[in-house]
């Protein structure tokens, strides 16, 4: 069995091996051989310097690159701050140097690492441009009233609405409008950075599962805090759920409040980073068959790939508000009467469902 | 989405094309969460068991168990729930 798989194994990745020797023929000898994964997972992945390409090889070509600021605090050398051009290619400045993206400390002490890196540049970047973007759209309400927008403005408005009706107030009711800011900011938070990491040079911020987090944490803590007495009414004394069942319902209820984030977060880490490695897979096929003939066809499915994922982008940004305010919405629901229904047995279904 | 012809007509294209996709996120979200609730239950059973150096991975079982029981009550309960 074993064999057959190793066979099956040489059989499939044939190719591969068959394209080596010409590649070694033609390049320098020590040259690092080209690894996809490597590449992809260094793209995806947060970085101490915003690097944007490099001309002729790793260790001899011309890199462009902005170095950062590294914020570095040791409890014994205090704060420290420098340009992560002093940590380059692997080297050492004052005891600190870069493992595999990770600051570490040469003598093994704790290093907390507070440096401004690629995500938080761009997080930064794309705040200051949702700032410039709405306060201008803010400025034409306030100087043009409830009259037609112009510019920038009429640009934004129906999607501004669009969250308005068909997100907050189908999914929270009348009490939508405390929520408008949050909905809001979370959705153009979303698309503008999933947006900013499809351009060339862009940083996968929303495809951090870091950045995803603090997002969902927000959720749940407005949903926590704008949560009433029917709310928690239906957690630790479901309408329906006979006594002795208790026990097991409320654990199964609050793994339900935390659920409900933990997937907010996943998805939309998971849809962004698959979407970046699927692109990136696409355009390493030409270095991997080493073979310009490949060419038309991986840059079609990454070019198709990509505009995909200008789709994705906005989608994934509705579905994050979307899911955002229907649990807010269960949170600030009032009580009504379909509740006393629900588990009620033989399927009484609620006599105005629809 | 689930719209009978007997109700009263609503603005046609915009409105039903809003709603369905309100109910392609709704119920990708549920099963996103379904997946998540059986998930996350299995991987902390997956812990327990670890820290606690059992040799029959009692946690893993009974919190998958609850998982999965949690992960298909929660999409009944969020399926049968008024909307």
């Amino acid at each position: 069995m074993k064999r057959l798989l190793l066979a099956l194994l040489c059989f499939l990745s044939f190719s591969v091996y068959a394209n080596e020797p010409t590649a070694t023929t033609e390049e320098a000898t020590d040259k690092k051989a080209f690894s996809p994964g490597e590449m992809i997972l260094h793209h995806i992945g947060d970085s101490h310097e915003w690097h944007f390409a490099t001309l002729g090889d790793e260790e001899h070509g011309t890199h462009f690159t902005i170095p950062l600021p590294v914020i570095a605090y040791r409890s014994a050398q205090g704060l420290q701050v420098f340009s992560s051009s002093k940590l380059a290619e692997g080297k050492v400045y004052e005891g600190l140097k870069l493992e595999h993206e990770h600051l570490v400390s040469e003598d093994g002490s704790k290093v907390y690492d507070f440096s401004i890196t690629k995500n938080v540049a761009s997080l930064l970047l794309s705040a200051a441009l949702l700032l410039i973007v709405f306060t201008a759209v803010a400025r034409g309400y306030a100087k043009r009233g409830s009259g037609a927008p112009k510019g920038i403005q009429s640009f934004f408005e129906p999607i501004i609405v669009f969250i308005r009706d068909e997100v907050a107030k189908k999914s929270i009711g009348p009490k939508y409008e405390r929520y408008m800011p949050y909905l809001l900011t979370v959705f153009f938070f979303i698309w503008f950075n999933n947006l900013m990491g499809l351009m060339p040079g862009g940083a996968n911020l929303t495809g951090n599962i870091a950045v995803t987090l603090t997002l969902a944490v927000l959720t749940l803590l407005i949903t926590l805090f704008s949560s009433n007495k029917n709310y928690w009414h239906h957690i630790f004394a479901t309408p329906g759920v006979p006594k002795p069942l208790l026990p097991i319902m409320i654990p199964v209820e609050l793994i339900g409040i935390v659920v409900k984030p933990f997937s907010l977060m996943v998805r939309l880490f998971a849809n962004i980073t698959a979407g970046h490695i699927v692109t990136l897979s696409f355009i390493s096929l030409i270095f991997i068959f080493q073979s310009i003939y490949v060419s038309p066809v991986s840059v079609a499915f990454g070019l198709f790939i990509n505009v995909l994922e200008l789709m994705v982008a906005i989608l994934q940004a509705y579905i994050f508000t979307l899911l955002t305010a229907m649990y807010i919405g269960g949170a600030v629901e009032e009580h009504h009467d379909a509740d006393y229904q629900m588990g009620g047995g033989d399927g009484a279904e609620p006599a105005h469902a629809h | 989405m689930t719209e009978s012809p007997a109700q009263p007509p609503r603005p046609p294209d915009s409105d039903s094309n809003a709603d369905r996709m309100r109910a392609v996120a709704k119920y990708s979200g549920i099963g996103a969460q379904m997946l998540a609730t059986i998930g996350l239950s299995t991987w902390a059973g997956y812990w327990l068991d670890e820290h606690f150096q059992n040799k029959t991975p009692w946690f893993t079982l009974s919190l998958m168990l609850l998982g999965l029981f949690a992960a298909l009550y929660n999409v009944i309960r969020s399926v049968s729930k008024q909307e």
